[in-house]
């Protein structure tokens, strides 16, 4: 770990809306008592090192118009490279991973996040998900959120 | 204008906008300059974007495993219809849940309510899970581990 108190400070911060306004990092340096010039080499690093993926806008996939939804297979141990290459061609996936139940098992192995412009679309690719693998895609589509908001505690 | 145009102007901003804005001192007059807007154009998109709910934050995303937080536990609940807008609530008060949603069950998958939680270690989720535990009651839940990432990028549209 690389990262000062400086940076921390920003990368908190950097969570939280961005100013709408001509000099947005301007008003962050009077926020946190950091100079502007700092602030603007600071991210440029933390993003050239990764620790910051973008600073850019998180999209709302459904206001956007788009459906999306969380989609669940069991894949057989000897296919899941070849199941896990056919789902991530898909540009709607965001997310594939790998999980198990840790105090139970559970019936899916793989588990992976789909948007698409609407709802036929969305079908029509989990469908062809389907018809490619052979296996049963579960959709779990959010019916009701209480939460989305990725921010973290940063120490 | 029509609501039609303003769209396809929310669609470009964004589209040009969603793999980072400029880090200088002045982005928002930047980005005008890349696509024929003005500053305060591009400032007046960008607000109504946030106010309709369209863009949820202008933000940095973090590489979170990349500063320390690297454990996560996607949480699975059975919780029982009429309980799950009380739980729900009680669930999203914890700050390391990053995410909480219900979901449907099917006759294999009994679990409607699910939550991530993000922390800098292991035993940090676990308390948090046990924690949900005492304050809502429910026994029922799985702890799914992430055994491999195949694929993890920010939604783009």
């Amino acid at each position: 770990m690389i990262l000062s108190d400086t940076d921390r400070k920003i990368l908190h911060r950097l969570q939280s809306n961005l100013p709408l306004v001509p000099m947005p990092f301007l008003e962050l340096s009077k926020e946190l008592d950091i100079d502007e010039d700092t602030i603007v080499e600071r991210i440029k690093f933390m993003i050239e090192k990764g620790y910051v993926r973008r600073l850019a806008p998180i999209i709302n996939t459904q206001a956007m118009g788009r459906e999306a939804t969380l989609a669940a297979i069991k894949v057989p141990e000897d296919r899941i490279e070849e199941v896990s290459s056919i789902i991530n061609e898909y540009s709607g996936v965001s997310h594939n991973y790998l999980r198990k139940g840790r105090n139970k098992d559970i019936p899916y192995n793989m588990w992976f996040t789909m948007s698409a412009k609407d709802d036929e679309e969305l079908h029509q690719r989990l469908k062809e998900i389907e018809e490619r693998t052979g296996l049963t895609v579960r959709s779990l589509p959010t019916i009701k959120k209480f939460k989305i908001g990725v921010r973290f505690k940063i120490y | 204008m029509t609501a039609k145009t303003k769209e396809d102007i929310d669609v470009k901003l964004i589209k040009h906008i969603q793999e980072g804005l400029p880090i200088t001192k002045t982005p928002y007059k930047d980005i005008g300059l890349a696509l024929g807007m003005s500053e305060e154009e591009v400032i007046q998109r960008l607000k109504t974007l946030l106010e309709s709910g369209k863009i949820r934050r202008l933000a940095a995303s973090i590489a979170h495993r990349k500063i320390g937080i690297d454990a996560n536990a996607m949480c699975v609940w059975k919780v029982p219809k009429d309980q799950v807008d009380k739980v729900g609530k009680i669930m999203a008060g914890f700050e390391e849940v990053t995410h909480c949603y219900e979901r449907p069950t099917y006759p294999d998958w009994e679990y409607n309510v699910f939550t991530m939680i993000h922390g800098y270690t292991d035993a940090e989720c676990e308390a948090v899970i046990q924690a949900i535990r005492k304050k809502t009651g429910l026994q029922d839940y799985v702890v799914l581990y992430s055994e491999k990432e195949f694929k993890k990028v920010g939604v783009r549209i």
